[in-house]
Order: structure tokens, then sequence, then C-alpha cells
């Protein structure tokens, strides 16, 4: 059955950052210099052609976009200039949509304006919520115990509520990910035990991003700082959300400091500011060719993140040093961040939390699969290379 | 007759020749010769101080015969033969003997190679000996051109003689100048309008008190040579009592260009038979109109350009027509610019994209969004209907070459590109003008380097796309250089023919005519009232054909006389000898 091309696909990936693919003409250098193509994921050249030609049937099925963490080689390399690297990017973008069922990631991706009005209207509703249950229920000169503005148990239980929701969202687009590329984009039959035998992979690349720190072994550099920064960002992020989802009521405890939470939250909030501020410097001054193009979604990503990190200090300082009421203002602010980003997660750049290390996971079933059936149908395969 | 004092000069060409003949072992053996004043040996004969050293020796020892041991004739011969008249000896007094292409290039064996180059070179030494001196011939030149075809080539070609102060005829078949480029619009990389290039040259053309211009005519007879041709032009509309003009010109130029393929002949793409599968002809004439719709009269959504229609394929014409990649990336920037919302596909080969400024017109048909899809030579796209639920009239199947995949692609609008094709009267026009043809019908130059516009016919040139297919500007440069050719002709008033030609002896010659029909160059004629055959010496190539035919022995060939060559034989065979006797001494 031929596949049918779709030539208007080019215009639509454009408003996911996609602007200059058209300018590749398949000279395949970008799938020389990158670090992570190989026989089996033969990118970027082949998910440019795919995107060239609207063969959004087999885009949606590809683990390729994935694969790539945007070093951004390809793009010095390109000799057209049709940008490689920001393609696979915009790839991603476009995934995500495809993964979410609802259908409010693409609209995110695709329209700048009604991804900020709703974050701004998320984050007045929030503010105007928490306000009025403030005032209602609590004293805005008290910051904790069971009199405070905002109650610890109420927010635990309104944290909790609100990412189940998101949870839920989440993982049905996570099956739906597995279903796109396991099912639907494996024309083999994958053995069960091969789900078991490796599932390492996940907390494997979850913790340690591995790949993106090979991104520049061919540079030659020996540490590469945007690895290192986007582990500390992430390992922050991590560490933060289960202090506010698990142990808000020991976090919000003052004024004293309890050292056993608190510890982890300064060294959380510590790779926090030192990642945002990192990659919104970079963003700004584009010093490396993979900031030089930032979308939309990414500056809302960062600088969002950016101002939760500071509210969250700010607040935590105003109620150490007493000034109650500034604090507890400082803290709906804090919310008011909070809410629109979480509201955010399974729809934006963030859910790519979740499917980095899947696709890991499910990229090395899917070869290890090849591999087995490559031995099984023709032995003297392996001994020839 | 005068002794003959014969100077050898053995060339080693570097080391082409030495590093397998043994150079200097050859010119003592041969030294040992009667009637050799001297044999010298050289690293490169043909250099300056090489043709002095020959030119000195002839008059320092008074040499009347010379024999040069180097490369081929044809590479070398003239060069010799100017050393010669530099001293002041006939230079029909040389003979080369191609010890290189024949010898040292073709031999591994030392020994072997070294007696084999002795044998050539006493063969030859035999031969000069037999040498007269010979005068070249000058023929007086008609300053008159007559241009065949009124296409750009044609008259561009015209134009350019004219302006220098020569009369021109030019024949066009059609009723109107202009040929292949009058159907089409603009032109690519720049988008100049082609109305515009070609529209001054017409008017230009046909006022222009230098130019004769017949319409509606073919020549249909042309005799004479170089210099002194006559043509017979005749109308081409019905009153075939006419009388036809004849005229006579010294130099004729072939202009008559191309056809184009004829796009039924590829049976997958159902041209003639599927609505809305045009030619990119047919488009032409759309973007002419200023209106590019398909058969429902709606403008496309969807419009796929098909490269490579009759080129390129064993099938049909292996060659590339080497401009319609260029014409298919205009077609995408017209229609997208006249279509803003359209999307264009164009399916391909190999984008051919050579010439000046093309790879920057490449680069900006992708920046434009031109889906470039890419097939392979022989696995040829089909083109079939859509279905009523399609969002399109026509769908083309084709295994695309970079994605691997097996696709399908929408199209409202199919432009097929079909190729260029020597024209069904390129034969005839051969034929008339005495000039030879390629496989493919296209008109052979002298030499595909460095003699592009001449033929094998002297005063007949060619240019444009009757020789191979080309764009405007080559076609433009050919056609000029052409003109540059005749020019140079003309300002010398006369030419100067080549001293070896046949002659016929009036008296043996029997008036078989056996030799009029075997003359590959048509230069023997027959004279009616004295019964005998006659050749035109400016027109004979010497190629000898008449010599060994004539069964009277009555024509000689001129310094390829039956003497000469049977010495020549006769020495190849001795020379073995001599050189095995000397080797043994």
């Amino acid at each position: 059955m031929a596949i049918r091309v779709n030539p208007g696909f080019i215009d639509e990936l454009d408003r996911y950052g996609a602007e200059d693919v058209q300018l590749c003409y398949q000279c395949g250098d970008c799938s020389t210099v990158c670090p992570h193509a190989d026989e089996y994921y033969k990118f970027p050249r082949k998910s440019l052609r795919q995107l060239q030609m609207g063969l959004e049937q087999k885009i949606e099925t590809t683990l390729e976009p994935w694969l790539c963490y945007y070093c951004g080689q390809c793009s010095e390399q390109c000799p057209r200039e049709a940008d490689p690297g920001e393609t696979m990017m915009s790839l991603r973008r476009w995934l995500i949509g495809v993964y979410d069922f609802t259908g409010i990631a693409r609209q995110f991706f695709k329209s700048k304006t009604s991804e900020i009005l709703t974050i701004v209207i998320i984050g007045l509703l929030t503010g105007g919520f928490f306000l009025f249950y403030g005032f209602q229920h609590g004293n805005i000169h008290i910051y904790d115990g069971k009199d405070a503005f905002l109650n610890s148990s109420f927010i635990h239980h309104f944290d909790l509520s609100f990412g189940l929701i998101l949870l839920v969202f989440l993982l049905i687009n996570s099956v739906r990910m597995w279903y796109f590329t396991m099912i639907k984009g494996t024309p083999l039959k994958i053995p069960w035990w091969m789900y078991l035998k490796e599932i390492y992979q996940l907390p494997w690349h979850f913790f340690t991003q591995k790949r993106y720190a090979e991104c520049e072994v061919k540079r030659g550099h020996k540490v590469y700082m945007p690895w290192i920064l986007h582990l500390g960002l992430m390992l922050g992020y991590v560490t933060m959300l289960i202090l506010v989802m698990v142990f808000i009521e020991q976090l919000q405890y003052g004024p004293e400091i309890r050292w056993q939470v608190h510890f982890f939250g300064y060294l959380a909030s510590l790779g926090l500011i030192a990642g945002t501020v990192y990659f919104i410097r970079n963003r700004f001054i584009k010093n490396y060719i993979q900031y030089k193009k930032s979308h939309s979604t990414d500056w809302v990503f960062v600088v969002l993140l950016f101002f939760i990190v500071i509210t969250g200090i700010a607040q935590h300082i105003f109620h150490r040093t007493g000034f109650y009421e500034i604090a507890n203002y400082i803290y709906v602010a804090h919310l008011m961040f909070v809410v629109p980003w979480l509201f955010r997660m399974p729809f934006s750049k963030w859910s790519h939390l979740v499917y980095r290390p899947l696709a890991m996971y499910f990229a090395t079933i899917r070869k290890e699969t090849l591999k087995r059936q490559e031995k099984l149908t023709n032995p003297y395969a392996l001994s020839i290379k | 007759m005068e002794t003959c004092r014969i100077g050898v000069f053995i060339c080693a060409c570097g080391t082409n020749i030495a590093k397998i003949i043994d150079v200097e072992a050859v010119a003592q053996t041969i030294s040992k010769l009667p009637d050799i004043i001297l044999v010298k040996t050289y690293k490169y004969m043909c250099s300056n101080p090489g043709q002095e050293m020959i030119s000195q020796n002839i008059k320092e020892h008074k040499l009347n015969r010379i024999v040069v041991a180097a490369c081929s004739p044809n590479m070398h011969e003239r060069t010799f033969r100017q050393a010669l008249q530099v001293a002041e000896l006939n230079q029909y007094m040389l003979e080369m003997v191609n010890i290189r292409e024949q010898c040292s290039w073709v031999h591994k064996d030392t020994v072997e190679a070294t007696r084999k180059a002795i044998s050539l070179i006493y063969a030859a030494i035999n031969r000069v000996k037999l040498h007269d001196s010979l005068e070249n011939l000058s023929v007086k030149m008609n300053p008159e051109v007559l241009v065949i075809g009124g296409g750009i080539a044609g008259m561009t070609t015209a134009l350019e003689l004219a302006d220098a102060g020569y009369f021109v005829h030019i024949v066009e078949k059609n009723s109107h100048l202009g040929g292949n480029l009058s159907r089409v619009d603009l032109t690519a990389p720049y988008f100049y309008s082609a109305r515009d290039l070609i529209s001054e040259r017409i008017t230009r053309t046909l006022n222009h008190t230098k130019i004769h211009v017949y319409l509606n005519s073919k020549v249909t007879k042309i005799t004479g040579y170089v210099g002194n041709f006559e043509a017979e032009i005749s109308k081409l509309n019905g009153n075939s009592k006419e009388k036809a003009d004849v005229i006579k010109i010294g130099n004729i130029a072939v202009c008559t260009g191309y056809k184009e393929f004829d796009a039924s002949r590829v049976t997958h793409y159902g041209y003639g038979k599927l609505q809305d599968v045009i030619t990119s002809f047919d488009l032409e004439k759309m973007l002419k109109k200023g209106q590019v719709v398909t058969s429902s009269g709606k403008p496309p959504k969807y419009v796929a350009i098909i490269h490579c229609v009759g080129s390129r394929n064993v099938e049909f014409h292996a060659y590339c027509s080497r401009v319609c990649c260029m014409t298919a990336l205009k077609y995408a920037h017209e229609i997208k610019s006249a279509i803003p919302d359209c999307y264009i596909s164009d399916i391909y080969i190999d984008m051919h994209a050579f010439g000046k400024g093309h790879e920057d017109f490449y680069l900006k048909s992708s920046e434009a969004k031109t889906l470039f899809l890419m097939y392979e030579k022989n696995d040829r796209p089909v083109i079939h209907k859509a279905k009523p639920k399609d969002d399109c009239n026509l769908l083309i199947e084709v295994n695309e070459r970079l994605s691997g995949e097996h696709i399908e692609i929408p199209a409202d609008l199919v432009v097929l590109m079909v190729g260029m094709e020597a024209r069904a009267d390129a034969e005839e026009v051969a034929h008339l003008v005495n000039i030879s043809q390629d496989k493919d019908g296209w008109f052979i130059e002298s030499h595909p380097k460095l003699e592009p516009v001449a033929t094998s016919t002297d005063g007949v040139f060619i240019a444009g796309t009757c020789v191979a297919p080309k764009d405007i500007p080559d076609t433009v440069a050919q056609a000029r250089a052409a003109a540059a050719r005749i020019l140079a002709r003309i300002s010398k008033g006369e030419i100067e023919v080549d001293a070896v030609f046949s002659e016929v002896n009036p008296d043996l010659c029997s008036g078989c005519r056996f030799c009029n029909k075997l003359c590959p160059f048509s230069a023997i004629t027959f004279n009616e009232e004295e019964k005998h055959s006659e050749v035109i010496s400016a027109l004979c190539k010497a190629c000898g054909v008449c010599v060994s035919a004539c069964p009277s022995s009555a024509i000689k060939g001129r310094h390829f006389t039956d003497k000469q060559i049977l010495a020549q034989i006769d020495g190849i065979c001795k020379g073995n000898e001599f050189a095995l006797s000397y080797e043994n001494a």
C-alpha cells in the first residue's frame, strides 16, 4: 500500500518550529556528524525527509525525534542551513501533540496567544481562589499552623488531587505513545520478556541522561555544561516535586528550619536556580546553536519555572524572617505560577520528562528485537560486520 | 631526380615514447641507412626548440626530405610542416611516423617495440624519397551566408554576420521567426520574458537590410563546396510551379533546432488519455494566457511536475535534455506566485543545476517549499485517476528513493517535462548539407571540445539545439561562435585547400562513374561534355575511396600515390630484417 504524501504538512510543522526544513536536500551530512544516529535509527536525515513529504502516519510511529538531544552539530554542519537540530525539536513538539489525546498540546504549540492566555487566566483564577479561600478560612498575618492563611494540609490535598488528575492524563498519553511506537510502528512481534529485560533503561536514562552527555563526545568537550545543568535542573525539580507533593506540611512548618526536609529543599533550589538562569541566559545570548531559535513554549517553560523558584524561595525567606503577611502574598503569587505550570504538564515540553526515558526504553527493545530477528533470519550477518 | 638528403628526427615525448622504445638505439640503427644525412633525438620535438632544431638542420645540412618519428600526425603534422616551411622546404616533404600511439603506448616489450619503431621509420624513409613538392590551392570565398532555421540560434548567427556587413539568407519552415523559444513564457533562472528576448531579434532580423528572410520555405538542394555553394530555396505552401530561388553563398550555418518528445509514448503517464496530464509546452500556453487551471476550470491545489519524460532512459533517449530541470523549477515558481496556496511536487531523477545561477535557483525553489521527490531512472512513476473521496484529480505512485517509501502523491495537474529530440527532418538536412548525425539524430561537430560548431564538411557550421540539447545561453554562444568562424573565413577573402586530394586522369577514365557514387563527400562530378569524372578539389578530403575503387586506375591520390604506399609497405617488411641484423651485430 502506498503511503499518501501530504505536501501541506510542512506548513503545519512550521508553527512547531521547523522553519527551514524545506531547504534540506538530503545530503546526509547531519546523520554523519550525529553522535546518536546508527544503522537502526537513521536521523536526522530520514526524519527530515519524512517531515518534508508529510508522512504523518510514519512519523507518529517513530522514536527518532526522542533519540536526539539537540547538541546542534547537525545544524552547524548543514550545507543548506536547513537546521536539522531545530527540526528534530519541532518533531518532538509535534509528537507531544500526537500523544496528547485532548488536543490541548497541539493548540499550545501552534498558538502562542492561546497558551499565554490560558496561563494568565488560570493564574488569575488561582490567585482569586486562594485569596478568597485564605481570607475566608485563615489569617493573613499567620503563615503556618492551623490558622494559617493557606493551611498546609489544605494545600496538600489540593496538590495531591490536582496532581492525580494530571497523572491520569500523562498516563493515557504515555500509553498512546506506546501504542503508536510499539504496536503501530513496529512490524515485528515483540516478546513480552523483552519489556522486562530492558526495564532498567527507564530509571537509568531518567536519572543519568547519559545520552545527553554523549552529545558532546564528537565535539571533544570534556564536560558538557548544558548536560550538567540540565541534570541539576531536572534532579532539583524532581526533588522539589516530591517534597511538595509528599512533605508539604513539614516544608511549610516554621519559622525554624527542619533540616531533614529543608536540606533537600535548598539543594533542589540551587539546581533549579542554576539551571533556569543558565538556560534563560543561553536563550538570550544564543551562545550555542541549539539556543538560536526559541519556540514560544521554550520561553514559557523556563520563565515560568524561574518565577516558581524565585517566589518559592522568597516566601521561604520572608516566613523565616517574620514577614508573614508578605510571605502569604508571595505564596499566593507562587501558586499563581505553580498551578498553570502543573496544568501545562501533560500538554507541554514538561512531558519530555516522561517521554524521553520511555523512548529510550522502547527504542532499545525495538532494536534488540530487530537484531534478534536478523540473527534468526541471517545468522552470518553479525560475523560479516 | 635530385639526390635525397634525409633528416630523421626522433621524439622521446618525455617518457611516453622513451620508456618503451630505446630511442638512442633506434637513432643509431637508422643512421646506418643510405641517404640519411642526420638522425637526431630530442625530448619534446614539438616544443619550440625542437621545431627550431628541425628548421636549422634543414638549412645547415641542405636536407630535402624529413622524417619525424613522434606522435600521431593528427596531433602534430601541422606543427612539423610549419617547421619545414620556416626552412623554406616544401611542407609535403615531411613524413611522420607514429611511434607513440601505434608503438610505445600499445606495447610492453622494449626489444620488440624498438624493433617495430625501426621498421616503421625504415618504411617512412622509403616513402619520403618518393614525395613530391605540392602547393596548396586557394579558392575564392563568396561572402554571402545561408542560415537554415529562424529560431534564436539562426537569428543570432544571421544578425551577427549581417551587422558585420555581410549578406545573409535565412530560411525558415514556419510562417514566423522565433522557433521553439517563441512558445515559451518566461525563462529560467532569472524570469526574463522569452517574448522580450525574441521579439527584438525578430524585428531586427526582418528589418535588416543585409538579411533576406525566406518564410514558409525550405532548402531543397545544395551543390558546390566551401566558398562557392549554390542553394535552391523552395516555398512550402502549395504552388509547386512557383520557381525555386537559387542563391550563391560561401558558408552555411545549420540552426534547425529540436522537437519536443511526444509524451504519449510513455504509456505510464497516460498523456492524451488522462485529463489534467499536460506537457511542459501545454503549461507554457496556460502561463502565457495567465491562467493555470485544471480541466474543470478551477485553479489546482496540488501540481506535480515529472522530470525526464523521454530523457535519461534507455527505452526512449538515454541523454539528458539539460533544460528541463531548471524549466521545472521555473514552473514551480510561476505557479506558486500565481496560486500561493498551491502545493508543488517536483518528481525528479537527479537535479541538474549546472549553469550559472542555477544552484541558487534550486535553493530558492526549496525555500518556496517545493517538495522534491526522487525516483529511480528505470522505475518511473505511474499516474492514475483518484477516487471520488480523494481531494485531488490524480494520484502519482512512485518509489521515492530518499525516503525508501512507496508513496502516492496527490495532484490536480500533472506537468510532464518533455525532453528534446532531434527533428524528424534532421536526416534530410544532414543529407542536404552533407554532415553526419549521431545515434540520437543530433548533428556531429568535427571535434566535441575544440571544434564545437564546425562539421566534417568545410563551410558548413552547426549551432544550437540541432547539435545537442542546450539552454538559451549555450545556444546563443554557439550561434555567435558559428558567426565568428564564418566571419574569419569571409574576411580572408579566399580559402586555402590542402594540396592532398584526388585527381582523375581524363585519358584513362572510362566514365563508369563508380567513384561519383562512392565519394562520401560528393566531391566527384561527371563532366557530361568530355565524358569523364572530375574531382572538386576543395571538397575532396583525400580519403582514397575513389583511388582504390577506380577499375581503370585513372584516379591518383596526391601525396598518397600507389608508388609511395607500396614503397612504405615494402619498407615495413624490410625494416624488420634490417632491425634484426643490427640487433645481432
